[in-house]
């Protein structure tokens, strides 16, 4: 029942939540839990948060990270050149189906691209035989913010995860990200990699346990 | 189309200046690498604007279905520098860093960064340095019953901050 002392009993509720009472007070605040259901849940809401904050680092609590102001421009360059990428997707979608509208569409973007895009040249990596009828190839393309990599996999269980990796001449091994693999659909991811295409050496392919590399450039592959 | 997807790149550019910060501020907690949260926060945008349209603002806020996509993108990121060579082992999913304790943390400390420097620091006192409530009275100069009903107020401060930035028990 809530009585007119709630509120003192109230300003217990946290240190009792905590862990922080003495026996006695504990045990008259237990009395008091008994009668009172708006203590009780106000109890156990604050009860909750002793787990999440065991897990907390109280050194943290001042400096909060902030990310570098080049991410922004990073992030829209990544945005920017997928959205550039959809729009030849779906250009070539159209073509291959023969919509008159799509054919349309086809000559207008092929009037605008060439001046929003530097081209620059490609690099297409096969990763050549591999054991188990696996097949990965790749198109590399280079972009202001780095390299766009198109990826090609076939042969292995859907769902697989996948991992790419550019190593630079110098032998700094930089992420392309991450996606799965899944049978019968016809996308195929598009990645990016900070690492500029003209001093990519190599590229790794992670396939579930399996690391595949393959040269950059060159036709040498192997397997570990 | 929804209102409030995300289709322009204007949208983007938008979600990345309301939300990067603290984005990147879980990734940080979670990779504890500057250059692997700088890559979950931009593999977060990529993925978000590829499935812009998906974002229905009626089931929840941009917020917390940009901290659905990067609580995956750290989960993947995670996997593949714990499959690295050098410290590639089997059972690679068992090294994967508990993802929901590492929200969770984070969650307390961006909340404890939102509440007042008072209520801060009585947890702090009193819970993290576990000190008696008498020695937090003496050196603040209050009463043991101020210590007490402060320990209060600011765990109900916390407990709002919290469930502002997303946490449900």
């Amino acid at each position: 029942m809530k009585t007119d002392n709630c509120r003192e009993w109230r300003e217990s509720l946290g240190a009792y939540a905590l862990g922080q009472l003495g026996d006695d007070e504990r045990h008259r605040l237990d009395a008091h839990l008994e009668g009172c259901p708006e203590c009780r849940a106000e109890l156990e809401q604050l009860s909750a948060l002793s787990h999440p904050m065991s897990l907390a680092d109280p050194a943290r609590f001042e400096a909060t990270p902030t990310p570098p102001p080049s991410l922004a421009a990073q992030v829209a360059a990544a945005v920017g050149a997928e959205r550039r990428r959809e729009r030849r997707r779906r250009t070539g979608f159209g073509l291959a189906f023969g919509g008159a509208a799509a054919a349309v569409a086809t000559v207008l973007v092929l009037l605008v691209l060439p001046g929003e895009e530097a081209p620059g040249p490609e690099e297409h990596v096969d990763f050549g035989s591999l054991p188990g009828k696996v097949k990965i190839s790749a198109k590399l393309i280079p972009n202001s913010f780095g390299t766009e990599i198109h990826m090609y996999v076939k042969g292995v269980s859907s769902g697989t995860l996948c991992r790419v990796y550019l190593r630079s001449r110098s032998g700094e091994t930089l992420s392309a990200g991450t996606f799965r693999y899944r049978w019968g659909d016809g996308s195929y991811p598009i990645l990016s990699s900070a690492l500029d295409l003209s001093k990519t050496d190599a590229m790794e392919v992670r396939v579930g346990r399996h690391a595949y590399f393959a040269r950059v450039g060159g036709p040498e592959q192997d397997e570990t | 189309m929804p209102a409030g997807a995300l289709n322009r790149e204007r949208d983007v550019r938008e979600a990345y200046s309301a939300h990067a910060g603290e984005l990147y501020g879980f990734a940080m907690r979670s990779l504890g690498d500057a250059g692997l949260a700088e890559e979950a926060v931009q593999e977060t945008f990529l993925r978000a604007w590829r499935a812009g349209k998906r974002f229905d603002p009626e089931i929840g806020s941009l917020r917390t279905w940009l901290f659905a996509i990067i609580r995956n993108v750290v989960i993947d990121l995670g996997r593949a520098r714990a499959a690295r060579p050098g410290v590639a082992k089997e059972g690679i999913e068992a090294s994967v860093e508990p993802i929901e304790e590492s929200l969770l943390a984070w969650q307390v400390e961006e909340a404890m960064r939102r509440i007042g420097d008072q209520h801060r620091r009585i947890l702090v006192e009193t819970y993290y340095r576990g000190r008696p409530y008498a020695e937090v009275a003496a050196d603040l100069g209050i009463p043991v019953g101020t210590v007490k009903s402060r320990v209060y107020y600011a765990l109900r401060a916390l407990r709002i901050a919290l469930e502002e930035i997303g946490y449900e028990d």
